[in-house]
């Protein structure tokens, strides 16, 4: 079912044009990957989508809805977050962390009753950061407080989660444990999930839908297999990159060179 | 001491009303304070010998102590504000251009003669409030980018603002240097006017400001992770960040406007009670305006008594005893990751 | 909680009461007594209709009879009441009252750095005397309190001075001594204006006030009394010349006007004739080459009280030796 559908986005920042005419689907139980160089405006379209970047054109709309036109109170309950982990304010706890995350069903003062309680903990369980709950944020490793992040977002219990490459300053065994996680919240929990990430290699592995983004334009969309191959990769990013099947799992391997 | 913080603070707080009550350049010896106030308790009239002494602490120190109480509370909430909103642990309620406006404002006022009456008294606090809600507002205008208000654009905006404002007022003191004593006491801070219409004046802006500022905490929490993040958790940023810079700008401004500016206060009580008893706004917000009203009073206490019958300008010595107080502080939190 | 707390505030009171603070202030020595029930000796005019007169400020000032118990909030008007005789009157005063001797042994109420309401109500004054000097706030203050205060103006002429005297005559009850003071006053003016109306000469002077910066040292203006009094004693004041009251002179000017004489009102804290001589650029006045540099008491032409006259006449010693023996 598509849960977010995206449709002509255009964006600029003063008479610079960053993204034009962006239209994508995101279906829940799925992981929808976005993928492009640097500059590409993958993070962009990300923030646009959430709501913290003006449009210049185009509709973002969940099951009818237009979410553009909603206020931030109300956007916050159809999609959730996960930025990258840096400069997080260190004197907060893991577990004050997560609880920011139920603000959308909160009022002005921030009082949160049990049931909240129970979201959070149920969030840190889920991203098996639970023992880290009475910790400070500031001592945590990255690796860590990106999960405690992944775990805000999903005390917003929201439909739709968006990831701003979450593994960019990660070690590779929480990279790989994290989309591991997001995965499994797409098909064990069904959420429609739009990733942004520059690891091509994880995008393989671990997304149900590719969308490559170059220049501000949608250049493919497809499975794995269709988007991450020679031709379309190497003119993306300038590099002759091959393409092999992963040794382990049913999913593309891309190489530089060729 | 790492609970009960509410009651640390109000106990704090009781202690310096009291002491501000019973010290001042004249001396009142502590039984007979014990018998004045009690003696207001009960219905009998107070005898003879005490009369003086009970107008002293009724009509001088009572009214002063409220003012100085209502001042510090301002200074100490809008400080933790400030500090919240900016995210900047120099942040201080003169940031964006307070103190630098309602100087500009009194020493304006000062250069006229203004008749003896009871809204030519009130022309210089007046004109200090006033330009110093022009001034934030000017600042706020400036630093604004479309529907966003960037925080680097309000420092930036206030600093050179305040620059501006202070060479303005210096240039204005100069040219009369008849009001220069006068305008120079405004500026290093102090409560010279007696009675009760100062507090009266300046309550209604301090309810509102501080009444908004205590129910802000959570928002404040939520801004310290960034504007975007703030605004994708679901908090309408723009219009949160302008109410809370409004309430502590108004709230600063109308204490300003009586007692002159006082510096230090805004800025390392806020730090002080999240040193204590951590980061979190619904809970420093609160603390803070209740330690500001304490440590104001007990400045005071100081200024009125190390120079007796004179007075020490209370600017002075919240910086003196401010700052080394402060970096004792700070010495014994040294790793704790507070901020 | 809230019981341990109002436990801990009662014990905290009591031991207040008990012990005291161990912060005291210095009191002013009389100021810790409670009201005095007898008066002390004056000799007051005994007037039976009330005072009613308006002051600087505008506002009409009422009093019962002339008051008994003054505090002075300026040291002019300090020198004031002891010249009109109504010192044994006087209760309080300002720190820079220091004129004359007996005023040092009555207690300050404040000074440069404000007035304290407190020592202020404790002497109980039937009356306050402020200046020019005092900001209207203070008034405002005292008013508040129930005080009597009246603000006597900055007077720019010695017309303005001698009614100034009247008036504290007539609020302390010495009207009669007051007006013989203002006699005698105008009287050695007069003097002093006769002796030098024949002059053809008026030696130009500068006076210098202030010279923490002696590239720009401060002297008086027009609309002083210091450059009034230099005109009336025969001499001329090369600040008339500028804008303002209490400017600034460059070096420059300075040079340019080349003054006969010049006057340290600054000898007050520690300039000396033999220290300007040492000052960059000065060697070349006339005034220092011929040793023509006097200290002089800047109190006798900056007071607005009767002590002007004696200016006057310090200056035209100064100015005119051989006239003023």
């Amino acid at each position: 079912m598509t849960m977010l559908r995206i449709e002509n986005l255009f964006v600029s920042y003063g008479p610079r044009r960053v993204l034009h005419d962006v239209s994508l689907e995101v279906n829940s139980g799925e992981v929808t990957a976005l993928i492009g160089p640097n500059g590409a405006g993958k993070s962009t379209l990300v923030r646009a989508v959430s709501g913290v970047i003006p449009l210049l054109g185009g509709t973002i709309c969940t099951n009818g809805d237009d979410l553009a036109a909603l206020p931030p109170m109300r956007r916050a309950r159809y999609l959730a977050v996960v930025p990258q982990a840096v400069s997080l304010p260190p004197a907060f706890t893991a577990w004050e962390t997560v609880l920011m995350g139920r603000t959308p069903y909160l009022n002005f003062l921030g009082q949160t009753s049990a049931s909240d309680e129970d979201v959070v903990r149920r969030a840190l369980e889920r991203v098996e950061a639970l023992e880290l709950a009475e910790r400070r944020v500031g001592e945590l490793s990255g690796g860590e407080q990106q999960r405690v992040l992944l775990a805000r977002a999903l005390a917003q219990s929201t439909p739709i989660l968006l990831l701003d490459e979450p593994t960019a300053h990660l070690d590779l065994q929480h990279q790989v444990s994290l989309m591991e996680m997001v995965r499994q919240l797409a098909h064990r929990d069904g959420l429609a999930v739009l990733i942004a990430i520059h690891d091509l290699n994880l995008a393989a592995r671990y997304a149900d839908r590719v969308v490559l983004l170059v220049a501000g334009e949608i250049k493919a969309a497809g499975t794995p297999r269709q988007v991450l191959t020679p031709d379309l990769i190497s003119a993306a990013y300038h590099l002759p990159v091959t393409v092999v099947p992963h040794p382990f799992v049913d999913a593309p391997l891309v190489l530089p060179g060729k | 001491m790492r609970r009960l913080p509410y009651f640390w603070t109000l106990l704090f707080l009781t202690l310096a009303i009291l002491l501000s009550i019973a010290i001042g350049s004249v001396f009142i010896p502590p039984a007979d304070l014990w018998r004045i106030l009690t003696g207001w308790l009960s219905t009998a009239p107070l005898p003879e010998s005490l009369q003086t002494f009970a107008f002293i602490i009724a009509s001088i120190r009572l009214p002063r102590t409220v003012l100085i109480l209502l001042t510090g509370a301002a200074l100490g909430g809008s400080g933790a504000a400030y500090q919240g909103l900016f995210r900047n642990p120099l942040a201080d309620p003169y940031l964006i251009g307070v103190a630098s406006g309602a100087g500009l404002g009194a020493a304006a006022a000062m250069s006229i003669q203004w008749p003896y009456t009871f809204w030519g008294l009130l022309v210089v606090p007046l004109a200090g409030f006033l330009v110093a809600m022009l001034t934030v507002l000017l600042v706020y205008s400036l630093a604004r980018v479309g529907k966003t208000v960037p925080t680097t654009n309000l420092i930036l905006a206030g600093v050179a603002f305040s620059a501006f404002a202070t060479s303005l007022t210096s240039f204005l003191m100069l040219r009369s240097t008849g009001e220069l004593r006068r305008a120079f006491a405004f500026l290093l801070g102090g409560f010279t006017q007696a009675g009760w219409n100062p507090v009266l004046t300046i309550l209604p802006f301090l309810a509102i400001g501080l009444g908004f500022l205590i129910l802000s905490g959570h928002a404040l929490n939520l801004l310290q992770f960034g504007d975007e993040q703030a605004q994708q958790l679901g908090l309408p940023v723009t219009r949160t960040k302008t109410l809370i810079l409004v309430a502590a700008s108004l709230a600063t401004a109308a204490a300003v406007s009586f007692s002159g500016i006082i510096g230090f206060i805004g800025l390392i009580v806020p730090h002080v009670m999240r040193l204590w008893w951590g980061a979190d706004y619904r809970r420093l917000l609160p603390l803070s305006i209740i330690g500001g009203a304490g440590a104001l009073l007990l400045a005071d206490v100081l200024a009125r008594v190390v120079i007796a019958p004179q007075e020490l300008p209370v600017g002075i010595v919240t910086a003196l005893v401010g700052a080394p107080f402060f970096l004792w502080v700070l010495r014994r939190a040294k790793n704790q990751g507070y901020w | 909680m809230s019981r341990k707390f109002l436990f801990t505030l009662l014990i905290v009171t009591l031991f207040l009461a008990a012990c005291g603070p161990s912060l005291t202030a210095t009191p002013a020595p009389s100021a810790t007594q409670p009201p005095a029930t007898e008066q002390p000796a004056a000799i007051p005019q005994p007037t039976a209709a009330p005072i009613v007169l308006t002051d600087g400020l505008e506002r009409t000032v009422t009093l019962t009879g002339p008051a008994q118990r003054v505090v002075s909030l300026a040291a002019s008007n300090t020198e004031i009441l002891f010249a009109v005789g109504a010192g044994a009157q006087v209760v309080g005063r300002d720190e820079a009252s220091n004129y004359p001797e007996a005023a040092s042994s009555i207690p300050t109420v404040g000074g440069w750095s404000g007035f304290s309401s407190e020592s202020i109500v404790a002497l109980q004054p039937d009356l306050v005397l402020a200046g020019g000097i005092n900001p209207p706030e203070l008034v405002a203050s005292l008013e508040q309190l129930g005080i009597t205060v009246y603000l006597l103006p900055n007077p720019v002429t010695l017309e303005e001075m001698y009614t100034n005297l009247q008036t504290v005559g007539t609020l302390t009850g010495h009207e009669a001594e007051a007006a013989a003071l203002a006699e005698s006053l105008k009287a050695r003016v007069a003097v002093v204006g006769l002796k030098i109306a024949a002059l053809t000469e008026r030696p130009t002077v500068f006076y210098e006030f202030d010279a923490t910066d002696p590239a720009k040292p401060y002297t008086y203006g027009p609309g002083t009394f210091g450059d009034l009094l230099i005109q009336r004693a025969g001499g001329t004041n090369i600040g008339a010349q500028l804008q303002g009251q209490w400017v600034q002179i460059s070096l420059e000017q300075l040079v340019v006007a080349n003054p006969d004489m010049i006057l340290l009102g600054d000898s007050a804290y520690g300039e000396t004739p033999e220290k300007v001589a040492t000052r960059p650029g000065w060697e070349v006045l006339a005034a220092v080459k011929d040793g023509k540099i006097y200290p002089f008491n800047d109190d006798l032409v900056s007071r607005p009280g009767p002590r002007l006259v004696d200016g006057l006449e310090a200056l035209a010693k100064l100015l005119h030796p051989e006239l003023f023996k």
